[in-house]
Formats: C-alpha cells, sequence, structure tokens
C-alpha cells in the first residue's frame, strides 16, 4: 500500500522496455521530497493566484484582532497579567487563528480535488501516499507562514519584540502548529463528499479547539470542567509554544521545564495527526469479503 | 499486458441497503499492444473495474496483474506503467498547461532535460503550443482534453487507461481527440482501454469488451462480434410493442426483443429479414408505424448481447418493488 517513494536512484531505463510475459521494467521514480515540493508549490502558486483568498485570509484576522482587542482591553484583567492589554494578549490567539484558517482552506481544496479533480491523478501516481499528504500539509504551513509574516509585522508597535533566534523560533512553530492542524483537517476531509460538511466538522471541533486554547482567553481563573477540556486540548501547548518566544530568548526556553512540555506534546500530537492522516490516505476504498468460489 | 483473474467486487451495503455485486468473477486478458473498447450499460461495473485496474479500489476477490506486477502486491510498479485519463478533468485548472504538465512530471520522477524533450514531444502533436503559460480554465472542451492527454503521455505509460474520455466533446473534438490518440499509440505501442458507450469509436479498435452486471459477456473483435448477429436486424416501430411481439411469437415462432417503442429481432427465420419484413406489412399493417431492416453495427450486436442482462435487472427492480410495496 505504502512504500518509500525514494527509489529515484534508480537508472532511467530508456523510455521502452520491451515485454512480453515477463514483469515490465519501470522507470525512475519522485522521492518523497520531489513530490511533496510539487505538490506544496501547488498549494502556494493556487493561493496567491486568488487575490481574494489572499485578502480575506489576512483581512479576517487582523479585523477580529484590532476589534476585539479594541473592545476588551478595558474589561481585561486576567490575574498574573496586569498591565497587558488585551490587543497583546490575543496577539499571538490570531495568529493561531490564521494557521486554523489556512489550514481549513487547505483542507476543503481536498474535497474539491478527491474524486472530481487534481488529485485523481496523483493518487494514481507511483507516488508515496505520506507524500501526498506532506505535499497538501507544506503548501498549507508555507501559506500560512506567509499570512503570519504580515501580521508579525505589526508585534513590535504593541511592544512585542523578540530577538533574531525569537523569530526563527516562533517561524518554526508556526509551521509544526500548522502542519498539526493541516493534518487534522485532511484526516476528516479526506472521505468527505461534500464541502459543507466540512464547515459543519469546523465549527464543531477545529474552531472550539482554537477557542479553548488560550488564544481567546487565559486558562487561569476557568471553571475546574473548562480547566480539563482546555488541559487535554492540544492547541493549548501549541499556544502555549507560540506564545513563548515573544517573552523569553529561545536558550531560556529551551531551558525551560514546562515550555518543552508543551513542545513534546504539540509534536507529539502532530505527528500522531500526520501519520494518521497517511494512513488514510494509503487506504483504498475496499470491496468486502466475500468466500472464494 | 492487462491480466484480471476471476475478479470480484462487492460494495458492502448499508443500513438500508443489501451489499452490491459490482464486479462478478470476471476474467480478462489484455494482450500487449491492443486497442481495446470496454463497454456497458449503466451501472455495469465498467467504472468499478476502472478503479481497481487505477489502484483506487482493492477487489473483494480475486488478481489484476499489469505488466506482469500484481497491483495490490506490487502497485507501485503498476502504477509506474500505467497512465490515467479520467472522465472529470484531473488537471488543476487554475494552473498553467505548463504547470500542470510539470507537476504531473515531478510525481513521475521526471525532471531537467528529460521532461523538457517529453515536453516538446507533446507540443509536437497538441495544439497546445502557443497555449502553454495560458490557465487551463480558459481552454476549451478539446484542448484540456488534450492537456490531459499530453500530461499522462509525458511518462510515455506502457498502458493507457481511458474512462470516457470523450464525454462533453462536441463530434469535431471528438474526432480529433481520437485521431490523436489512435497515432500516438501506434507511435509509442502502447496497449490501451479505454470505457465508451460511443460505438462509433469502437468499429475500428482491436477488441471491444462488453459487459453487463458485473459479468464479462462478450471480448471479441468488432468483426467477431458483428458475426455475432447472422444476418440483419430487423427493426419495427409499433404502436402497441407488446401485442406484437405477442402476436409474432404465436403466428410466426418468431422472437422479438422489446427495446422502448421499438421491437427488434435479430434472428429471422432462414437469415431472410427482408421476407420477414413483407410478412410482417401483410399481416400486421396496423400495428406497424414504421420498419427497418439493417445491417447489424456494434451498436445492435450490444444491444442484443446486453438484453438478458437488462431484461435481469428490470425483473429484480420489479421484485423489489413488489417487496416494498
Amino acid at each position: 500500500m505504502t512504500y518509500a517513494g525514494n527509489a529515484s536512484a534508480r537508472p532511467s531505463t530508456g523510455a521502452m522496455a520491451s515485454d512480453d510475459e515477463g514483469a515490465t521494467d519501470v522507470a525512475p521514480r519522485a522521492s518523497l521530497m520531489a513530490v511533496a515540493v510539487a505538490l506544496a508549490r501547488r498549494e502556494f502558486t493556487r493561493f496567491i493566484r486568488q487575490p481574494h483568498r489572499v485578502m480575506g485570509s489576512i483581512g479576517q484576522p487582523l479585523i477580529f484582532w484590532v476589534l476585539l482587542g479594541a473592545g476588551l482591553t478595558p474589561s481585561f484583567s486576567a490575574p498574573g497579567m496586569e498591565g497587558m492589554s488585551y490587543l497583546e494578549y490575543f496577539y499571538p490567539g490570531v495568529l493561531m487563528m490564521m494557521i486554523l484558517f489556512a489550514s481549513v482552506f487547505a483542507s476543503i481544496t481536498i474535497i474539491e480535488d478527491r474524486d472530481q479533480g487534481f488529485l485523481q491523478g496523483v493518487l494514481v501516481a507511483p507516488v508515496s501516499r505520506l507524500g501526498i499528504v506532506m505535499g497538501k500539509v507544506g503548501g498549507a504551513s508555507l501559506v500560512a507562514l506567509f499570512q503570519a509574516g504580515i501580521l508579525l509585522i505589526a508585534a513590535p508597535f504593541i511592544g512585542l519584540a523578540p530577538g533574531i533566534g525569537g523569530w526563527i523560533l516562533l517561524a518554526l512553530t508556526l509551521v509544526v502548529v500548522s502542519l498539526g492542524f493541516t493534518g487534522l483537517g485532511f484526516l476528516f476531509a479526506w472521505g468527505m463528499k461534500s464541502t459543507a460538511g466540512f464547515h459543519a466538522m469546523m465549527m464543531v471541533i477545529m474552531m472550539p479547539m482554537w477557542v479553548l486554547s488560550g488564544a481567546f482567553f487565559p486558562i487561569a481563573g476557568v471553571p475546574g470542567w473548562l480547566y480539563w477540556i482546555m488541559i487535554l486540548n492540544p492547541v493549548t501547548h501549541g499556544m502555549t509554544i507560540l506564545r513563548a518566544p515573544f517573552y523569553d530568548d529561545p536558550l531560556t526556553l529551551l531551558g525551560t521545564g514546562d515550555y518543552l512540555l508543551a513542545l513534546a506534546i504539540v509534536v507529539a500530537s502532530v505527528a500522531l495527526c500526520l501519520a494518521l492522516a497517511a494512513h488514510r490516505v494509503g487506504r483504498r476504498e475496499a470491496g468486502i469479503t466475500v468466500p472464494g468460489s | 499486458m492487462i491480466r484480471i483473474e476471476d475478479l470480484t467486487h462487492v460494495y458492502a451495503g448499508g443500513r438500508r441497503q443489501p451489499a452490491r455485486t459490482a464486479v462478478s468473477d470476471l476474467t480478462l486478458h489484455i494482450p500487449d499492444g491492443r486497442f481495446t473498447i470496454l463497454s456497458g450499460p449503466n451501472g455495469s461495473g465498467k467504472s468499478t473495474l476502472f478503479r481497481i485496474l487505477c489502484g483506487l479500489a482493492r477487489p473483494s476477490r480475486g488478481r489484476v496483474f499489469i505488466g506482469g506486477h500484481d497491483i495490490l502486491r506490487d502497485s507501485a510498479a503498476a502504477r509506474a506503467l500505467t497512465g490515467v485519463v479520467f472522465q472529470s478533468p484531473a488537471v488543476d485548472k487554475h494552473l498553467s498547461v505548463h504547470e500542470n504538465l510539470a507537476i504531473h512530471a515531478a510525481l513521475h520522477g521526471l525532471r531537467g532535460a528529460a521532461f523538457r524533450s517529453r515536453l516538446d514531444e507533446a507540443m509536437a502533436w497538441t495544439d497546445l503550443s502557443g497555449r502553454l503559460g495560458d490557465r487551463v480554465e480558459t481552454l476549451s472542451g478539446g484542448l484540456s482534453r488534450q492537456v490531459e492527454l499530453a500530461k499522462c503521455l509525458l511518462t510515455r505509460p506502457r498502458l493507457l487507461l481511458l474512462d470516457e474520455p470523450t464525454t462533453g466533446l462536441d463530434p469535431a473534438s471528438r474526432r480529433g481527440f481520437l485521431n490523436a490518440l489512435r497515432s500516438l499509440r501506434q507511435d509509442l505501442g502502447m496497449t490501451v482501454l479505454m470505457t465508451s458507450h460511443i460505438f462509433s469509436e469502437a468499429e475500428d479498435v482491436d477488441s471491444v469488451a462488453i459487459m453487463a452486471n458485473g459479468r464479462l459477456l462478450a471480448h471479441d473483435s468488432p468483426q467477431a462480434l458483428r458475426e455475432r448477429l447472422n444476418g440483419d436486424v430487423l427493426v419495427i416501430d409499433s404502436p402497441e410493442p407488446d401485442t406484437l411481439a405477442a402476436k409474432l411469437k404465436d403466428d410466426l415462432g418468431v422472437t422479438a426483443m422489446r427495446h422502448g417503442d421499438d421491437l427488434r429481432i435479430d434472428e429471422a427465420p432462414d437469415n431472410d429479414a427482408v421476407a420477414l419484413l413483407e410478412r410482417v406489412l401483410t399481416d400486421y399493417r396496423a400495428l406497424v408505424r414504421g420498419i427497418t431492416v439493417k445491417r447489424p453495427a456494434l451498436e445492435d450486436v450490444f444491444v442484443h448481447v446486453t438484453a438478458e442482462a437488462r431484461a435481469e435487472v428490470a425483473l429484480a427492480a420489479s421484485d423489489q418493488q413488489e417487496n416494498a410495496a
């Protein structure tokens, strides 16, 4: 079913190998990386060619941030965060929202592509299933990084100024988290026939994961039942590692137990999502088993 | 090139519907270099068979070999030999022709100079050379089909699978597409399997396979298939086809098959359809609105071969309705 796609070292055997009854020779194959890069580039090209999508995906979180930030700042007073405006508190949350939306968009295209479109041709190509997932997910991460990059320009204006190391850590975090979100979206989207169904899934599962991640309100002081939901939500830990580089330099963070624990949880969740997605893609629609005649 | 052995595919049933057998015990062997048309009424299992051949579905039972590679055990090798043109477009219409071709090449490990030379080849036979930079959505239906075909041929597949590739094309584009396909097949020495309903496409291929109800009913050259209907076919357009069919059966011992409002008689007594025509006109003039004798075309063979299967389905459907009522 799945197989390692890195057989590209095989020499080209001319185009036409003759065959009669024996197995026919097989041409060289693309590596996992080449497949992922080709597909990811397509995702990004599509994104850039749709100006409305670019505008919408940047504008919406920006509007959320400015309006909610301005409106909620007077009433925002979380324990232990005295002196922090809501605009500042919400800023990493908006970054997370951008990643979420980039992933959602990418996942929706899976549904459009799969049975009636572009992905049909990819699925019958001799490429590894993980390569297909990585292409989609990698493309979505690129898009997310592009959007977040624009929003990151605003950081210094609200007093958030990480150093070079901090910026790099931020970028890496954005990529990792976005791989996870798209992997999750991929899992849901793969079996779906309509994009409408995916919207429902997004509102019921993915949106609440974002709301209950500490992006929108701090975890400190919430009722007990909500506290546990938030602690069990991997996005909460994603929020932790996304927020941290704005306040501490990377070397300090890598020596902090809480940060490392959150990082480990995030990496494990992302790896799980990607593995499950690759497995899902590798599973062919199968007929039910019938006894031999 | 393709060897299918005892292939069965059963779709799992849901709560309200029983499991459905789409392909049952199908064995089919297509030698290297053949151009074969796979035909069958809607719901005959063609599409399922097609999905299995492309490796998109895993059959319930049976084995399939492509170029000697088992498509279940060694699917990568089988996929590498195969090019597939789907019924619905499998190109990204937001990307340019060149970008689409480049992605496909990358997926097959074709890069650099090798890709460029294949691209030049493709430009030689398509009408796309001036439009490489254009987005696929701006191309006409015929041209975007050419992109699909060019895309598949970049990798020089030994086997080309096409699923009703000419659906939605006007007659001129369809002819253009088929002519290109035919000459490329000869140049590249490919084996081609194409599903189609359009029998004019099938008249000059190497073989035609006809499926119905998941079974292979016939697989032969068009010539041999036409010879199955010895003699001519008599087609009667009747205001009361059932009455007329009953009379023909009782009075003349002739079996007529109903097909819409038409009655078809494939085997006239003594193979003399003209004599039968005279007889029908003399005896049942009131029941005849129009009457034709024609040489059997492939389409007639198809109707003849699948008539029985169609009747089975109709019977099963009426049984189901009775059960439901």
